[in-house]
Order: C-alpha cells, then structure tokens, then sequence
C-alpha cells in the first residue's frame, strides 16, 4: 500500500479487525499512515451472502476514504 | 561499577586514562590517597587501569566524565555533601595535597607534570555525549523513522529533497554544522516565502546539512539566505513566477578561498563541493522552510537547471576590475554574497576580437537577444567576462565603468526594431515606440563579474527576471558574518 | 532507531502524510487489488458490482502469491492504469 501511494496511487486497505494490530505495527515500522477499514473477524468461514452483506455495509466507508466527494 | 551510577557524594573523585603518561605516573598516588580517604578512580579508556587501585569505575562511556565537565586527566574533584569543593588537573603535587588535604603523597615524582586532554571533550565524542544528554539546545522537531524506513528514501517519501540524495540531518550533525557559525540557532535570518516561516539559523543548518555543505560553509549559507529574503529581492515573486528564474548567488571576498570555492575552470559546473552545496542549501530553505515547491506555488513553465544549485565565485585576484560586492558598495577585502533572479547560461563566443570595441559588440548583441529580441527593456543581467575575454579590455585600459559606459550604449535598440510585427514577428511593443529607443536593460540592470578557466573564450551571461528593479526583484548584497 | 531534525517550518506532521484523495470519485478508475487470501475475491466482486452500479470504472488485480508483496510489474502496471485503490482482504 505504501508503495502505491508513493506512485501516487490514493489507497485504502481492507482488513479483519484481527489485522489491527499488525496493521499498526507496519505502519509505525514505515513511518506511514494508512487508510484502513477493518471488518469483523473471521472471514474464512462466512458465506458467499453475510460476505456480499459486509461489501455493502462498509462500502461508504471504503469510499469515503478514497474520495472526498 | 558503571560510570552510569550516582556520582559519590563525599570523598574524592579522580577521573583517569591508561593512555596519558601522568595518569600512569600518578596511578601510585591514587592508590595511596584511596588508603587515606573514600576515593573513587573512573577510568576512560581501558577499565583495568590503574591496576594498582583496586576499586575502580568503568567510564569507557564517559557519562561520569561528561557529567563532570572533565577536561584533562588526570583531574581530582573534592565532593562534599554532593557539592563539589575542590578540583585540580594534571600532577601538581601541592595542589593534590589542597584538594585531598593530606600532605607527603607521590614521594619521588617531580612537583609537577601536565595532564593530558579527557576522552570526552574529543571532538565528534563530545556531540554525541551532548546529544545522549538533551543537551545540544536543538529546538527543531525530531522525525522518528520507521524501523524499517531506509534512511535516505525516508527523507525523498517525506518530500524534503530536490530529486537528488540527501545527508540525513541528524543531531550529531546539526550541531556540527552549528559549530561553523557564532550566531545564535534561534536567531530569524528571514521569512521565507510562501509560507512566511521564520527562517532561523537552526533551520538554516538542518536544511545546509542536507544540502551537503561543511560547517565553515554555514555563514555563506547564512548571508545567502539572509540576501534572498531581504525585501528588495521579492523571493516570493521569483518562487511563483511562471519564469525560468532562481537564486543566482556570487561570492565575494577571503571566505572564498577559506572553504575553497572555485572561481576557475568549471565556475559555473559541477566539482566543487562549497558552490554545489551552499546554492543547494539556499534552494532547500526555500522549499522546506518556505513550502516553496514546484508545480504548487512554484509554477514555472520551463524552470532551469540552476534552481538545483547556483553558486559560483567571482575571479578577484585575476581580475583588473573591482569585485562585484565593491560595485555594490562594500569595502574590499569584505566578504559578501549577491543574490540575483536569474537563470542559465547564454554563451558569448568571440575568439577573433583584438579590440575591447569589437569584443564589446558581440557582447551586446548577444545580451540584446536575452528573452527576444524584441523585447526591451527585458530584464537584469550578469554577465560573466572569461579570463581571456577580461584580458582584451585590460591590455586596452578600460576600467569596468568604462565598460558599462560602452555596453549600455550599444544596448539601446531603435523602437522600430521593437514594434510587434515589425522582422515578422508578432511579439513586441506598441506602435509608438517608433521614433525611440529604447535600452534593453534599465538602469543598473546589468553586473559584470570575471570567472572561468584561463583557456578558451568563451565569456557567458546569466538572463533575470522580466519584473526586476522596483517592479520586481533586485540583486541584494549581503555580507558573510562568522 | 534513526531521528533526524525536521527541515520543515513543522506546519504539518511528521508522519509520511497520506497522499491527498481526488475531490470525487466519478470518472476516475478504481482498482480492486486482491491480495489473494481466500474469500477475499467474494468480498470485492460485490464491491465492484456496487462500483459498476455507480458508474465507476474499476479494474481487478490479484497478487500471484498472498505470502509476498506484489511484484514489481504489477504495482507499475496498477499505478498506470487506475487513479485509486482497494486493497483487500486481509487478516
């Protein structure tokens, strides 16, 4: 992600709420600040329907921090 | 024991190392003083010295050593309820008897012996010793990198660079580079465009650090700055001008030779570590200080390979005329920076004329064709005389007035030549110009500086800025003050 | 660990700042970079669908591998072709 930006690429990652930690960790370690949206966890198991569900509840939000319009 | 450890609080301290003779030559009566009294030995360089004194304190990091201010060893300090009474350094036996009040020590060693310098005040070694205290008085925000941000694409991902590869401006290094100069960190040199941000000489060292330059090079840097943002110079405008122009900086005086500057073959290239890096440092200022950048509030259309860097030094010693900062107004011998809006090189070729007459006509037609040649008056401009070119008017006698005197007159252009349309091109001015004329530059307008290798002829001018004199940038003079 | 003294006049803050987001979103090109851990293709097919409803362009990307960054060529390609990017699904 921090590789895309430096091609200026604007970038939001989506994770599971299991990322956060790592997420944060990364971006302390590049001196970065990402965009990020975390879900709830687990993915792995859901079905193709509650996935579909997640896409369309948190797509404002993954929007919203790609664009300011 | 570390030397990180509480200081004592009563008794003596001495503060040793192996590599000085009178350390070595007192070490006896160290050993005798630890019998008499609470002695406590902290040792710089090698903790099994002095063998002959069984407790001693390893200070190989020097901590106890900088925390007392030792300057040589060997020094004996008296503490007393956690004031220091007493001191004394080197061997002077009458002054260790004051210190350690007792008498009849270092029987066989003569009255006296100096001491040597302490570890801790070696240069480079005391830095870091101030930087491990919080001591360097450094005021700027320290940026943390990432563990795992390579340190030079750290400062490129942060914007700071000019697109070339910076010195990472760490604190060990800004206080080095503070050391070139007596001025006060905190001091505002200026404010620098566009965002009016005070400029101050710790700023101005972080960004020379970067830039590349020594520590002797910072009061040039600092005179520099200061000409840039002197009013007159309107930095703002030549920022955002859509343009060619950048600081165009030429250096005056005995500091060029004290930091080396080349005022000889190449002047103007690339080589020399004091023009590179002060042009760069100025440039940096700008653009971190200032925010000034390109594309944002830099809009130049083109822009020119000077705004990396732009600095040279004028040829004095060769030269039959007065240096430039005495044009301008300083006393000779006084060393100063002209800050110029200005940009590249046109070249003046002319490797026939004999006369300063047919010499100075090929200077003229070539300066008449700065920005158009039916633009007129166009703008400020230097232009620098080559050696071989500055010996033609020398041979005939002509002073630098002299010269002046016969360009601004072979500048004035026949407002027919200047009309738009008029050698089928549509640029130029007003119908009523016909019956005029008009000098391509205004009045001042144009500075001659010598430089330049002694082979070739091959002379060149600097163009400036269309809005310069009052309506815009004028060249200012400042001196480099230590 | 590596500090260095901020160049700058200290207006804006030391982390590396995000990169500014295009004031809207239509007309521009938005790439779905799928990371390649499992069911994330499912999250961002309704994601694109939800895109392509609005009008938006998208383009789909997948890493080769989820056990290591995107190659070279397709992070060239991906800045080349699109104006932003989500990047999913990771846990």
């Amino acid at each position: 992600m921090a590789d895309l930006e430096s091609r200026g690429i604007p970038t939001v990652g989506v994770a599971t709420t299991e990322f956060i930690e790592a997420a944060a960790v990364q971006a302390k370690s590049l001196g970065t600040d990402p965009a990020y949206v975390f879900i709830p966890h687990p993915v792995q198991d859901r079905t193709d329907a509650e996935l579909r569900a997640l896409a369309e509840e948190h797509a404002e939000r993954i929007l919203g921090l790609l664009g300011r319009g | 024991m570390s030397g990180n450890a509480t200081l004592p609080a009563d008794g003596l301290i001495a503060v040793v190392k192996r590599d000085c003779p009178t350390c070595v030559l007192t070490a006896p009566v160290l050993a005798e003083l630890a019998v008499r009294d609470t002695l406590a030995v902290f040792t710089q360089d090698d903790p099994t010295f002095p063998e002959i004194v069984a407790d001693r304190i390893d200070d190989t990091a020097l901590d106890a050593s900088h925390r007392l201010r030792i300057e040589i060893v060997p020094t004996l300090i008296r503490m007393e309820a956690g004031r220091e009474i007493a001191r004394t350094y080197g061997w002077d036996r009458a002054e260790w008897e004051r210190v350690a009040r007792t008498d009849g020590i270092g029987a066989g060693l003569p009255a006296s012996r100096p001491g040597c310098g302490a570890r801790n005040v070696e240069p480079g070694i005391l830095e870091n010793l101030k930087v491990r205290f919080g001591e360097t008085g450094i005021t700027a925000r320290r940026v943390e990198l990432g563990r795992a941000e390579d340190e030079a694409e750290a400062m490129f991902e942060r914007g700071w660079s000019d697109g070339l590869p910076l010195v990472a401006p760490t604190e060990e290094r800004v206080l080095r580079m503070l050391q070139g100069t007596t001025r006060d960190p905190a001091e505002i040199i200026g404010l620098a465009p566009p965002d009016l941000a005070p400029a101050t000489v710790e700023k101005i060292a972080i960004n020379a650090v970067m830039a590349g330059c020594k520590p002797e090079y910072l009061p040039v840097v600092l005179a520099t700055v200061e000409a840039v943002l002197d009013e007159p110079f309107a930095m703002h405008g030549v920022l955002a001008t859509t343009m060619y122009v950048g600081p165009v900086l030429v250096v005056n005086g005995p500091v060029r030779q004290r930091i080396g500057m080349n005022a000889l073959g190449n002047a103007l290239g690339q080589g020399n570590r004091a023009n590179a890096t002060i042009g760069r440092a100025v440039q940096l200022v700008i653009r971190n200080v200032g925010g000034g950048r390109p594309r944002e509030v830099d809009r130049a259309t083109l822009g020119n390979p000077g705004k990396y860097t732009y600095c040279f030094a004028e040829d004095e010693e060769g030269s039959c005329w007065e240096p430039l900062s005495v044009e301008r107004g300083l006393a000779p011998g006084v060393s100063a920076v002209t800050a110029f809006a200005g940009y590249g090189l046109q070249g003046v070729v002319d490797q026939k004329s004999r006369t300063p007459e047919s010499l100075s006509r090929s200077f003229a037609e070539c300066l008449k064709s700065i920005f158009n040649v039916k633009l007129a008056p166009a703008c400020d401009a230097i232009l620098v005389v080559c050696p071989e070119h500055e010996r033609t008017f020398r041979d005939a006698g002509w002073s630098k007035r002299r010269l002046y005197e016969e360009l601004y007159r072979l500048c004035e252009i026949p407002g027919e030549d200047l009309i738009a349309g008029a050698k089928g091109i549509a640029e130029g001015g007003p119908a009523t110009l016909a019956g005029t004329t008009i000098n391509k530059f205004r009045p001042g307008g144009l500075m001659v500086v010598r430089a330049g290798g002694g082979a070739g002829m091959f002379s060149g001018i600097i163009g400036g800025w269309a809005a310069s004199g009052g309506r815009g940038s004028s060249p200012v003079t400042k001196e480099v003050r230590s | 660990m590596t500090v260095l003294l901020d160049p700058t006049s200290e207006r804006s803050p030391t982390l590396r700042p995000r990169l500014a987001r295009p004031e809207r979103l239509d007309g521009l090109t938005i790439g779905l970079l799928d990371i390649s851990k499992p069911r994330g293709d499912v999250f961002l097919d309704r994601l694109d669908e939800i895109l392509t409803e609005r009008q938006i362009a998208v383009r789909r990307y997948m890493k080769p591998t989820m056990t290591r960054p995107a190659p070279l060529a397709l992070r060239q390609q991906i800045a080349a072709e699109v104006d932003v990017v989500i990047e999913g699904l990771a846990d």
